[in-house]
């Protein structure tokens, strides 16, 4: 339960950097936001498997 | 949102509440291990024993009071057990008694039966037996009347005597068929 | 109280900032380690001990006074934070979590302590450390229960889920686990015990000022509403002190539980 806020903290930090590098790398703006977004959300799934049994 | 302003607004000065001192550092894992030894490692184990034996109690106690309680119930058990035989007692001792005077009272009056037919039967040989003899008596005494009486009317004697019997007993014999009617 | 007096810059109400609240001079000029949250840190420690020695040093089978005290703490420890983590393991990590319990609590409790008035876990190095040995005790625990390789695949590969999808989700797992948990363990006592302090201090410091240092028929109904708001907001933060000490020590219970038996 208490654990939640760090899994929704990892997602987003995943993703944002995966995100981070594409954009860097291919000289664009939008994949950190998406990455972030995306993070947060797979994040809230793993969550939501791990805690609402 | 306040902790991210006063991040801002640390980074202006030289203080960061994020970033740790380092004599804090130390003084605060200090601070952990000495209590974590003392409380952690010394009276911590006393008080589980002490919570341990507690439990022992307690549970044995508990223990103690089903044991009397048992104790108890199967003395009671055996008083009623007891109690129940004495009554299943009574009621055979009552009941033989019963049969008892009943065989009794049977035989008493089977006894009485048998003397009262005894009696009865007696009294019928007798009478019987009276019968006889009055009847023996009276047949001899009717044979002399007769004889006497025909002799008169006759007026000769009759000297021959088997003559005279057979027609005493003739006469007699016609006698008795038609009275066995009549008497019985 | 003390520190609030200091900050009057002028005739302007100005609300305190986090350095005149937490960055604190050395109590004795000189000795530069020697300030407030050391003293209060270890103060605490020896208060711990020394009432958890008053109850338990030689426990009664009837408790009475102070036993009756700390053994409530003591069983509240176990039945709500080690026993629903822990299972048949609780008694073995009781000592260490009691520890973690009563430390963190005293030292939030110093935030509300008239004329102590500091809450030692609002500066960061405490909470840090604690949070560091717990997570330096999972890790050794996980290893030496379910293996090297099989502690991290356990961590990484929670069972029930998709197969496709751990690709997509262990990183994320690992992250959380490793690195993320530990920093919100103790960022989230940290956090909870600077802003806590920072509400008070505003709220008495709003109730000083318009009602002591500048009285104005004018100021004066916004001092009183300062001094309510700041018992108001006292009674709350004893709750969140309460409340952060048992999260605390209920997450390391959590971690430590964890480690011993992989996730179900």
């Amino acid at each position: 339960m208490w654990s939640i806020p760090s899994y929704l903290l990892a997602g987003m930090i995943v993703y944002g950097a995966i995100g981070w590098l594409l954009d860097r790398w291919l000289d664009t703006s939008a994949f950190f936001p998406i990455g972030t977004v995306l993070g947060l959300m797979l994040a809230g799934y793993l969550a939501y498997r791990k805690f609402s049994r | 949102m306040k902790l991210a302003a006063t991040l801002l607004a640390a980074e202006e000065g030289e203080f960061n509440p994020l970033f740790p001192h380092t004599y804090e550092l130390v003084v605060g894992i200090f601070a952990f291990l000495v209590v974590f030894f003392v409380v952690g490692r010394m009276l911590v184990p006393r008080i589980q024993k002490t919570l341990a034996e507690r439990t022992d109690a307690i549970e044995g106690g508990i223990k103690r009071a089903e044991e009397a309680q048992a104790e108890a119930q199967a003395l009671q058990r055996r008083y009623s057990e007891q109690l129940e035989e004495a009554r299943r007692d009574a009621a055979r001792l009552r009941e033989e008694a019963r049969e008892q005077a009943a065989q009794i009272k049977a035989e008493l009056r089977e006894e009485a039966q048998a003397e009262a037919r005894r009696l009865v039967e007696a009294a019928h040989a007798q009478i019987e037996a009276d019968r006889q003899a009055a009847f023996a008596q009276l047949r001899t005494e009717i044979g002399r009347l007769s004889t006497e009486l025909a002799g008169r009317i006759v007026g000769e004697s009759l000297e021959d005597e088997a003559r005279q019997s057979r027609i005493v007993d003739r006469f007699l014999d016609e006698l008795e068929s038609s009275n066995a009617q009549a008497v019985r | 109280m003390i520190t609030l007096t200091a900050p009057a810059h002028g005739d302007e109400f100005s609300a305190p900032t986090p350095n005149e609240l937490f960055d604190l001079p050395p109590l004795i000029p000189g000795v530069e380690w020697f300030t407030k949250p050391v003293l209060l840190a270890v103060l605490s420690a020896i208060l711990v001990i020394g009432l958890t020695w008053a109850a338990f040093s030689k426990p009664k089978l009837v408790p009475r006074g102070m036993q009756n005290v700390v053994e409530y703490g003591y069983m509240f420890v176990r039945d709500q934070v080690a026993r629903p983590f822990l299972g048949k393991d609780a008694d073995r990590f009781m000592g260490l979590l009691v520890t973690l319990f009563f430390l963190v609590l005293v030292w939030n409790l110093a935030g509300v302590i008239p004329v102590v008035q500091f809450p030692v876990a609002s500066h960061i190095a405490f909470p840090a450390v604690l949070a560091l040995s717990i997570y330096v005790l999972k890790i050794w625990l996980g290893i030496k229960h379910q293996g090297l390789g099989g502690y991290f695949k356990n961590m990484m590969f929670p069972p029930g889920l998709p197969k496709a999808i751990y690709v997509l989700l262990s990183p994320i797992e690992f992250l959380s686990n490793m690195i993320i948990a530990p920093f919100t363990h103790a960022v989230r006592l940290f956090a909870n015990m600077f802003a806590g302090h920072m509400l008070l201090a505003f709220f008495s410091m709003v109730g000083f000022w318009f009602l002591f240092e500048k009285l104005t028929p004018l100021g004066a109904p916004v001092g009183i509403v300062g001094v309510v708001m700041t018992i108001i907001f006292t009674g709350f933060e004893i709750f969140i002190q309460f409340l952060q000490a048992f999260l605390f020590a209920m997450l390391a219970s959590m971690y430590i539980g964890g480690s011993l038996h992989a996730e179900h």
